[in-house]
């Protein structure tokens, strides 16, 4: 058995060797399962690997270029990049940060509004990545489950802002128009259906003892080291740190609103799945209060237009930090 | 100093005290204390920061670089936004440096989360990190050989003149 020392800022260095031949091993740059544009350099012996040097990609976009010539409001849409599976979130989080920059207040119709949408966008995002963590580990079906329940939330999306994936929502300081009728017909039976849905997906993987062999004591973090290593989301969550943006800096009236933080214990990631997965209950059970509790008022704050300041959402792969 | 007390006066007060004519400057934008920092000095002072007993800045939440071309001898800067968890206190640190030499020490020594995120400032910005390990490109491919969110690049070519900034609403 190799004794691993991890130092060097977290590569991987063994000491000894299984046979003494270690190969170099080029994984990627484009790895179908590897979802994104990834290249790994690995150092392997036998199935071991030793080390890795990982090149993450010529990914980005040139998105803060983009905004040094733009009006603040045509930068939404390029929020909406940021992370293309929950886009409404970054929108939001664009939005707070230019409303604490020109200081206007929304009423709180606005927030909750946004809240349902958030958190709508909370679970599309959580039924990808964990369904996707099941096709990775050889599990197809869960992926085609979920994913109509996805579609019935882009289908909400679309009924509130005309678009689906990027979907550009909101306005900066609230909405350009009331929830429609359809959306919230539409929203009262997704939340009608999905329990049922979902129990089906939890049945197919969270006790598949094939699925817990294969995640089980994969890639654990230490809460020390996920926090040293910044951290934030559902991945620090599984790995036994209770921080959540949403409690600890509530924004958007979350402090009106009661759920539970879900934390792992290995930080492996079985423990990221299920710390999801229970988001995502967590996300369902938000989403009835401020559709309860829904206020009189306006759908936007009056503004009359428009100075650097720093606002802060939490996104569902952790917190997303916009400086203006 | 009880958690209590923690707040932009009290941090400060206790800065001043422990490191006098180094706070160059401070404010509170939208109540969120920042502070500048002689860049030589960034290391000493976050480190104390972290380890203090009470104010116990624990999280290194972001790290980037910002350019003032205009601002003559100070054009390249780095921010550090620091989050105490024990405390729910949040501040920002800049420092400035000169264009023609922007050096920076490295922070990897308290948070390894400096790693990639000094490695990103260093391609775009090409602040050299003093002391970091592995300052290479991390986004953008090895052969470039300019930092593109330096100011001096323009986003699009100036001599075009088929785009009306008129019809951007700019």
């Amino acid at each position: 058995m190799s004794q691993l020392d991890t130092h060097n800022h977290g590569n991987f260095v063994s000491t000894e060797t299984i046979d003494g031949e270690i190969a170099t091993l080029n994984l990627g740059p484009t790895h179908p399962a590897t979802h994104g544009v990834f290249q790994n350099v690995m150092k392997v012996d036998g199935e071991r690997i030793l080390s890795s040097e990982p090149t993450i990609g010529y990914i980005h976009r040139a998105f803060e270029k983009l905004a040094e010539r733009r009006p603040y409001n045509q930068i939404t849409p390029i929020t909406d990049r940021l992370n293309y599976c929950s886009s409404p979130i970054n929108n939001m989080g664009w939005h707070m940060t230019v409303e604490k920059l020109a200081g206007i207040h929304v009423p709180k119709k606005v927030d909750y509004m946004r809240v349902i949408i958030m958190e709508l966008a909370r679970i599309s995002d959580h039924l990808v990545c964990n369904s996707v963590i099941g096709v990775d580990t050889g599990a197809l079906t869960g992926f085609t489950y979920v994913f109509q329940e996805r579609e019935k939330i882009y289908e909400m999306f679309e009924e509130v802002c005309g678009a689906r994936l990027t979907t550009n929502i909101g306005r900066i300081g609230g909405f350009e128009r009331e929830f429609s009728p359809v959306f919230f017909s539409k929203l009262k039976k997704f939340l009608k259906e999905f329990p049922g849905k979902y129990q089906e997906f939890d049945d197919l993987l969270t006790r598949n003892r094939i699925f817990m062999d294969r995640v089980i004591g994969a890639g654990p973090i230490t809460p020390e080291k996920a926090i040293g290593y910044g951290f934030t989301g559902p991945n620090l969550r599984a790995a036994g740190v209770d921080y959540d943006v949403r409690v600890m800096n509530p924004y958007s009236s979350y402090e009106d609103f009661d759920f539970t933080i879900p934390i792992g214990k290995d930080g492996d990631t079985y423990d990221r799945f299920i710390v999801r997965q229970e988001e995502i209950k967590q996300s369902f059970y938000i989403i009835q209060q401020p559709l309860d509790a829904m206020p009189e008022g306006l759908f936007h704050a009056c503004t009359c237009f428009l100075p650097s300041c720093q606002g802060r959402g939490i996104q569902q792969h952790g917190s997303l930090n916009l400086s203006l | 100093m009880s958690a209590q007390e923690i707040n932009n006066a009290s941090v400060l007060e206790a800065l001043a005290a422990e490191f006098g004519e180094l706070i160059i400057n401070s404010d509170e934008p939208y109540g969120f204390l920042t502070i500048e920092i002689p860049a030589e000095k960034n290391t000493a002072i976050i480190q104390w920061l972290k380890e203090h007993p009470t104010i116990k800045m624990n999280f290194l939440t972001d790290l980037c670089g910002v350019h003032f071309p205009d601002n003559k001898g100070k054009e390249i800067g780095v921010v550090y936004h620091l989050h105490s968890w024990t405390n729910n206190f949040r501040m920002r640190i800049k420092c400035f440096v000169a264009a023609a030499t922007p050096e920076v020490p490295t922070l990897i020594t308290l948070f390894d989360a400096a790693n990639w995120m000094e490695r990103e400032t260093f391609d775009f910005y090409g602040i050299q990190f003093v002391g970091h390990p592995d300052l290479r490109r991390i986004l953008n491919m090895d052969e470039m050989d300019y930092h593109p969110l330096l100011k001096q690049y323009a986003l699009e070519d100036e001599t075009r003149d088929d785009k009306d900034d008129r019809f951007f609403g700019r």
